[in-house]
């Protein structure tokens, strides 16, 4: 273990009551509450610009805030957060390790920093190493790696001090899917132990997560499993199958209940406002009578349904 | 077959020792919305920029709408629309003074310039962003902004360089519709892309490793050469002689019970007409298609391509 103090035992914990962030006149974080316990994978997810960096720039105690409540880990995010620091792994949007040191020696830099044991160092690097694949790359300039590299080594640094909490923003972003395979296998290894909170545009990665926050204008505005927020929704999606499905958009589009339709290859993806529904029988019947429609399929709602309804909402709002 | 409007032929760029493009050839049909994938550092971005005219291949030929681009470069900033991955926009000016710069550099103003970006304001949702500055919108904002200025000059293709990179889900979904628009209008689009659903939205793909190409298809042909292919779960009852119609039409079926389920490498028109008739009216809602998802399609190609040497 390192010789940093850590909270042995504690369970990593988020509470946030009426958090405020204001940048001159501009709220950034509208008032957010937001209550997180034990180890898990927290997607942080929502429109650009709804304040996502901010929030989790605030949990890793990089921000000065106003709040009724703000406690992460048992400290208190109003007043000193120096030996919070030391517990949280944070890795920013952009890259921000020394891009002049190799993939090593930054690893090795950090493990320094945390003062943590050679020997224990060795170990816990050769196997971030092995699983980021980044192991033949150890000794090249971090400057010279490709984009999908850099990340997978900037949350590779982040965990190596075994963090309680650990805050990635965006760190997918522009990373191929392979990179973002091995990004979550490391997450998944540290499953059970740390908290980790991940902003994320991949639909992929927030339906893997445990627990999702939808946050819009700086608010919390759902939280929930993804199997919960899927249950808030009030939308039926359907898939309309045809040769040439772009030419059956614009009709599915003047279907009184549909609220949207675009084309994926074989087939439009169609959605139905629930509450305007005529029934599933009924639109299958409305969508199959469409010129060039061969099978007409009601599918399970899928994350890209319920972030796109969940979006309507908080736009309505 | 019309002539391709991209061709690139031995395409190749080395930067020392290191070849980043290696004897690419590329031929991307006008009107295409044209998917070109690859691992982060496989040289996609190096390949955009000399299609574009910015970098001097070490060897091959490009043409792009009938023009030499490494003899004569300049001829072709005219007729294509870029959007790179950090959307040159103007800081410190508003959206509408942007507009007005970049239409003074293609020689458009006055009337036209109104008519112009009066149409692609409203088209691209742009309307309540005009006297913002860039630095103040939101990411998917921004890059429609970007798009909207990449088009303002009416190009024949649009070369857009990972436009969706860190833009929320219903921004990309306006932005494909976006796209899906221009190239029905016959406009040719040239993308890159890591969210690999939006391959689907593609009509053609190219797949290149480590400055190769390791794959030219369409989706439904990556589909059938590296996926399990479709599973679709029937439901309703069938109509007689339908399994025999099926299998006629290359559908393999198990049962199980009174569950059905069939199976197939790729879906096109004819299978599609296929299903529809051997399952006949009462059963076109009655089924459920499992699609294999593009994000295991191409992490098969890349562990397939990928070296671990560096």
């Amino acid at each position: 273990m390192s010789a940093a103090p850590t909270l042995a035992g504690a369970a990593p914990e988020i509470d946030l009551a009426q958090l405020v962030k204001r940048y001159g006149r501009k709220h950034a974080l509208e008032g957010v509450d937001l209550q997180l316990t034990g180890a898990q994978l927290v997607g942080v997810v929502g429109p650009d610009g709804a304040g996502k960096t901010t929030l989790l720039r605030a949990i890793a105690g990089l921000l000065e805030v106003e709040a009724q409540r703000a406690n992460v880990l048992g400290f208190d995010l109003r007043g000193d957060v120096r030996a919070l620091k030391a517990q949280v792994g944070y890795v920013p949007q952009l890259f921000a390790l020394n891009r002049e040191l190799s993939v090593i020696e930054n690893l090795r830099f950090t493990g320094k920093l945390h003062r943590i044991a050679t020997a224990v160092f060795e170990r816990r690097a050769e196997e971030l190493l092995a699983r980021t694949a980044l192991a033949p790359f150890a000794d090249r300039p971090t400057g010279a790696l490709s984009g999908g590299m850099k990340q997978k080594l900037a949350v590779a640094n982040a965990l190596l001090p075994e963090p309680a909490l650990l805050v990635l923003d965006e760190c997918t972003a522009g990373v191929d899917v392979v990179a973002r395979a091995e990004i979550a296998a490391l997450l998944a290894a540290r499953r059970g132990e740390t908290l980790v909170l991940l902003s994320t545009s991949y639909l992929d990665e927030a339906a893997s997560c445990d627990r999702l926050v939808y946050l819009d204008a700086g608010r919390v505005l759902a939280t929930g499993t993804p199997a919960e927020l899927r249950a808030q929704v009030r939308v039926e999606l359907y898939r309309a199958w045809a040769a040439a499905p772009r030419a059956i958009a614009a009709a599915a589009r003047a279907l009184p209940y549909v609220v949207a339709v675009r084309t994926s290859g074989r087939y439009a993806r169609v959605e139905v406002a629930a509450e305007r529904s005529p029934g599933a029988a009924r639109v299958i019947a409305d969508l199959a009578a469409l010129a060039g429609v061969r099978v007409v399929e009601l599918r399970p709602l899928d994350m890209e349904t319920t972030l796109l309804a969940l979006a309507r909402s908080g736009a309505r709002a | 077959m019309s002539e391709p409007i991209i061709a690139a032929t031995g395409l190749t760029k080395r930067f020392g020792t290191f070849t980043a493009v290696d004897a690419l050839t590329l031929a991307v049909e006008p009107g295409a919305i044209f998917a070109f994938l690859g691992a982060n550092g496989s040289g996609k971005s190096t390949t955009i920029r000399m299609l574009i005219g910015l970098l001097v291949p070490t060897a091959g030929t490009i043409r792009v709408d009938g023009i030499d681009v490494i003899a004569t470069p300049r001829r072709v900033r005219d007729r294509i629309g870029y959007m790179g991955q950090k959307v040159s926009l103007y800081q410190g000016i508003t959206l509408r003074e942007n507009v007005e710069f970049y239409a003074g550099l293609y020689g458009i103003d006055g009337a036209a310039l109104e008519r112009r970006w009066g149409a692609v304001r409203e088209r691209f949702a742009l309307r309540d962003a005009e006297g913002e500055r860039p630095e103040s919108l939101p990411a998917g904002l921004r890059q429609r902004a970007g798009l909207a200025l990449a088009t303002l000059h009416e190009p024949r293709l649009l070369f857009l360089d990972e436009p969706t990179a860190g833009v929320d889900v219903a921004s990309r979904d306006l932005f494909w519709q976006i796209i899906q628009d221009e190239a029905d209008a016959g406009r040719t689009v040239f993308v890159t892309t890591h969210f690999l659903e939006e391959a689907d939205y593609c009509d053609q793909i190219s797949f290149i490793a480590d400055g190769r190409l390791v794959a030219n298809a369409t989706p439904e042909e990556l589909r059938a050469a590296h996926s399990d292919g479709y599973r679709i779960d029937v439901e309703a009852p069938l109509a007689a002689g339908a399994l025999a119609r099926l299998a006629a039409a290359g559908f393999s079926a198990t049962h199980n019970g009174d569950a059905l389920t069939l199976r197939r490498p790729q879906i096109d028109a004819p299978s599609l007409d296929a299903l529809a008739a051997a399952l006949g009216p009462a059963a076109i809602g009655g089924l459920r298609i499992e699609q294999p998802a593009m994000n295991d399609i191409f992490t098969r190609l890349i562990e397939r391509t990928q070296v671990t040497a560096p």
